[in-house]
C-alpha cells in the first residue's frame, strides 16, 4: 500500500497538513494554558488570613419600638454635660426607656488621639462617666467602653482622660489585641468587603450606646455620630478616606445603635479632627441624645453651623435607609438651659 | 537556519492569527478590568497589621531625636516618636491628607509635663515637609483668625493654648493642654533650644507682599499646595481675604515657570469653572483682560500678567469681582 502524500507546496515544501498540524499544536498550548490558568483561577479573590467566620455587620442593637419615624429625640441645652445628658434622657423617659436590668451595654467613645480633653478632639470623660453611671443605675449588668484609636490605644484613653472616667464609674474598658478582630463583609457594600473589624467587643453585648463629640473634619466636612463608627474598622483603614462619604455611608449600615449621644457642648469648628488650639473650639451647648444616628448627626450639623449639602454623607446614608436626614420628623424634645 | 517563508500567508492563516490575537487582547482587557477593580481589603488583611491592631509609630531616629531639644523645667513623658507618610494618619488621621498633599517628610513628636505652669501637659509637633513653601502651606491653611502674631519667626503666632510657626522646611506645633497668660513666654526656653537645634534654612519671601495692601485683611494669606478650589493639579496658589465694594471676597494668585503656562492654566480654570455651571459675563465694564464668570450669586475673575496668573473667587457682587480683579491687575502690572 502506497502512502498517499499531500502534495507537497509548490514553493518551499509547506503543505495543508503541516499547517494543520501546526494550527493544532497552537491549539493544544492555548488550550492547555487556558486549563492551567482556569485550575488555578481563585475565583474567590484572595481569603481573609484568619479563619474567622466573615460577619455581614456588627449588628442591630436598635429597640423595635424606637425605630424610623417612631424614633426618639432630645436636645438639650446647657454646658453642664452631666446635667444636660440627665435632662435630655429623663425627656425621652429615662436611660430605663434604654436600658434594662441586666443589660450589658457597650460604650464607643471617640478615643482616636491622645490628647487631653480640653483640646475636644475626644469624648469628653465627664460625659463617659455620666452615661455609664445612668447605665448602672438603670439596672445595667456591666458597661463596656472601647474605640480602635490607630496609634497606641492606651495612651489615647488614658491622656484624654477617658480610662480614668470609666475607671471611675466601674466601666471595663476594652483595649483592641487582634484577637478581637474579625472580617466584615456589608451584603450592600461596596468598601467593606472582608474588612476586620473589632467584632470581638460585641460578644455577649445587648445595648450599644455612642458617645460622640462635635468636629470639623478637614476630609469628610464632620466627625459625629456616624464617623465614630468608623473607630471599629482595623487594618489600614486610612486608604478610606478616598472615598469618605462612601464609607461613612456604610458604617451607617454596619451598626445600628440603641443610642446615640452626640456632644455639642463645645464643638471644633475648625481645623478638625484634630485641632489643638483652644480658638478651635466654640462653646455651642448643646447635648443631641437620639435612637436615630443620621438625624442626631443631621442635628450636629446645624451645632457647626453648616448645612446638609455641606456634609454629603448625612443625606447618602439616609438614601441608604439608615435613619432619617429630617431631624424634624421625629419631633425632637428641646429642652432650655436652666 | 530555518527556512524563509517563500510565498504569502494564506487568508485562513492570517484569519486564524487575528482570531488568536483578539483572543489575548479580550483576555488583557480582562485583567485590566479585573485589576481596576482590586479590593483594598487585601492590602489590610497581607500588611504586618493583619490582625488589625496597629503598633505604636516607629522606633525614633536619631536625628529626629536630635532636633528635640532637652529643656531644664520640660520633662519628657515618653521618646521622640516618627512618622513618615505611610503611617502619618496613624498619629493625625483625618488630616493627614492636609500634610501630605503639600509635600509632607516626617513629623516628630514628643510630650512632655511642665514645672511651670505645674503639671501642664505639652506635646510638640515637629513637620518636616521638605521645602519652605510647604512648611507655610500647611502653616497659613491652619492659621488660627485673631490670633496673636509673633516677632521670633517670619511666620509665628500664638493662641491662648498653642504656638505654631514655620523654621525653615519645617513647620511647629506647640499645644499645651491649657490657656495661660502668656503662651510664648511659657514655652520660650523650648522654643529657643529647638529653633537652634533646626536646620539653617532660607524662609522664602513674604506672601503677603505678593498681593496689594489696599483691603487685605490681616493675616489672611494662605497658600494652597494642591488641587485649589476644587481644581486638580491647580497647584501652589496663594489666596488672600479682601474687603472690597463693602463685601468680602478672596483673592488668589499663581506663579508659573513662563507666560505660556500661566495663560494655559488660567484657560483650564476657566473651562473648569464653566464645567461647573459659571457662565462668562458680558459687560462693557468689564476690561479685555479680564475674564468674568458667575455662577447664582458668585462671581470668578481670572488675570493673567505675564507668568502671573490671578485671580478672584467667590465675590458676592460683580462690583466686589471687578474691583478687586483690577486692583490686583494694577499692582502684578507695576511689579513688571
Amino acid at each position: 500500500m502506497s502512502t498517499t502524500a499531500a502534495p507537497p507546496s509548490q514553493e518551499g515544501g509547506f503543505t495543508r497538513r503541516d499547517f494543520l498540524r501546526r494550527l493544532g499544536y497552537a491549539a493544544a498550548v492555548t488550550v492547555a494554558a487556558g486549563g492551567l490558568g482556569l485550575w488555578r483561577h481563585d475565583a474567590q479573590g484572595p481569603v481573609v488570613q484568619s479563619p474567622k467566620k466573615v460577619l455581614s455587620g456588627l449588628g442591630d442593637f436598635s429597640l423595635p419600638n424606637f425605630r424610623g419615624e417612631a424614633g426618639k429625640m432630645a436636645i438639650a441645652e446647657g454646658l453642664d454635660r452631666a446635667q444636660t445628658v440627665g435632662r435630655g434622657l429623663e425627656a425621652l423617659g429615662g436611660m430605663g426607656a434604654f436600658i434594662q436590668a441586666g443589660d450589658s451595654v457597650l460604650i464607643k467613645v471617640n478615643a482616636a488621639f491622645a490628647t487631653p480633653p480640653a483640646l475636644g478632639a475626644t469624648t469628653h470623660p465627664e460625659l463617659l462617666a455620666a452615661v455609664a453611671k445612668l447605665c448602672f443605675q438603670a439596672g445595667a449588668s456591666q458597661v463596656l467602653v472601647t474605640d480602635n484609636p490607630i496609634n497606641d490605644p492606651l495612651t489615647c484613653f488614658r491622656i484624654s482622660g477617658l480610662e480614668a472616667a470609666a475607671k471611675q464609674v466601674g466601666a471595663q474598658l476594652i483595649l483592641p489585641r487582634p484577637a478581637l478582630f474579625q472580617p466584615v463583609s456589608l451584603p450592600t457594600g461596596r468598601l467593606l468587603q472582608q474588612w476586620p473589624t473589632l467584632a470581638g467587643v460585641f460578644t455577649g453585648v445587648s445595648k450599644v450606646i455612642l458617645l460622640s463629640p462635635v468636629k470639623d473634619h478637614q476630609r469628610a466636612g464632620a466627625s459625629m455620630t456616624l464617623k465614630n463608627i468608623y473607630g471599629f474598622l482595623g487594618g489600614r483603614r486610612n486608604i478610606f478616606h478616598q472615598d469618605i462619604n462612601g464609607i461613612i455611608t456604610e458604617l451607617a449600615l454596619l451598626l445600628k445603635p440603641t443610642l446615640c449621644i452626640l456632644d455639642g457642648t463645645v464643638a471644633m469648628v475648625t481645623n478638625g479632627p484634630t485641632g489643638g488650639s483652644l480658638s478651635d473650639l466654640k462653646e455651642t451647648g448643646a447635648m443631641v441624645i437620639a435612637t436615630d444616628p443620621v438625624a442626631a448627626d443631621a442635628v450636629g450639623v446645624e451645632i457647626l453651623g453648616r448645612r446638609l449639602d455641606d456634609i454629603p454623607y448625612i443625606r447618602m446614608a439616609a438614601a441608604a435607609g439608615a435613619g432619617l436626614a429630617d431631624y424634624e420628623r421625629l419631633k425632637p424634645v428641646v429642652i432650655p438651659a436652666k | 537556519m530555518p527556512a524563509k517563508r517563500t510565498r504569502p500567508v494564506s487568508t485562513a492563516q492570517q484569519l486564524t492569527g487575528l482570531i488568536i490575537l483578539a483572543t489575548l487582547g479580550l483576555i488583557l482587557v480582562w485583567l485590566l478590568v479585573q485589576q481596576s477593580r482590586f479590593n483594598p481589603a487585601v492590602t489590610a488583611l497581607q500588611t504586618p497589621r493583619s490582625t488589625a491592631v496597629a503598633k505604636a509609630g516607629p522606633a525614633a531616629s536619631p536625628q529626629a531625636t536630635a532636633l528635640v531639644p532637652q529643656v531644664a523645667g520640660f520633662t519628657p513623658l515618653g521618646p521622640v516618636q516618627n512618622f513618615g507618610p505611610e503611617n502619618l494618619s496613624d498619629k493625625i488621621d483625618g488630616k493627614a491628607e492636609l500634610y501630605l498633599s503639600a509635600g509632607f517628610r516626617t513629623l516628630a513628636v514628643q510630650s512632655f509635663t511642665l514645672t511651670q505652669p505645674a503639671g501642664a501637659y505639652l506635646e510638640v509637633f515637629l513637620y518636616d515637609m521638605g521645602e519652605p513653601q510647604n512648611a507655610y502651606a500647611v502653616f497659613s491653611s491652619q492659621r488660627r483668625p485673631g490670633s496673636t502674631g509673633l516677632s521670633f519667626r517670619p511666620n509665628a503666632y500664638a493662641t491662648t493654648n498653642a504656638l505654631f510657626f514655620t523654621a525653615g522646611n519645617f513647620y511647629v506645633e506647640m499645644i499645651l493642654d491649657r490657656a495661660v497668660p502668656d503662651v510664648a513666654a511659657v514655652l520660650e526656653p523650648f522654643t529657643t533650644a529647638l529653633v537652634a537645634n533646626l536646620p539653617a534654612a532660607a524662609e522664602g519671601g513674604n506672601p503677603a507682599a505678593l498681593f496689594p495692601q489696599r483691603g487685605l485683611v490681616a493675616d489672611s494669606v494662605r497658600l494652597q499646595a494642591a488641587d485649589a478650589f476644587g481644581l486638580a493639579g491647580f497647584n501652589n496658589v496663594y489666596t488672600a481675604e479682601y474687603s472690597v465694594a463693602g463685601a468680602q471676597a478672596t483673592a488668589f494668585l499663581a506663579q508659573r515657570p513662563d507666560a505660556a503656562q500661566a495663560a494655559a492654566e488660567a484657560r483650564r480654570y476657566q473651562e473648569f469653572l464653566q464645567a461647573n455651571g459659571y457662565r462668562a459675563v458680558q459687560n462693557p465694564t468689564i476690561p479685555e483682560n479680564i475674564t468674568i464668570l458667575t455662577l447664582e450669586d458668585f462671581y470668578e475673575a481670572i488675570v493673567v500678567v505675564e507668568q502671573t496668573l490671578a485671580g478672584v473667587h467667590e465675590a458676592p457682587s460683580l462690583a466686589a469681582a471687578l474691583d478687586l480683579a483690577k486692583t490686583i491687575q494694577e499692582a502684578l502690572t507695576r511689579k513688571r
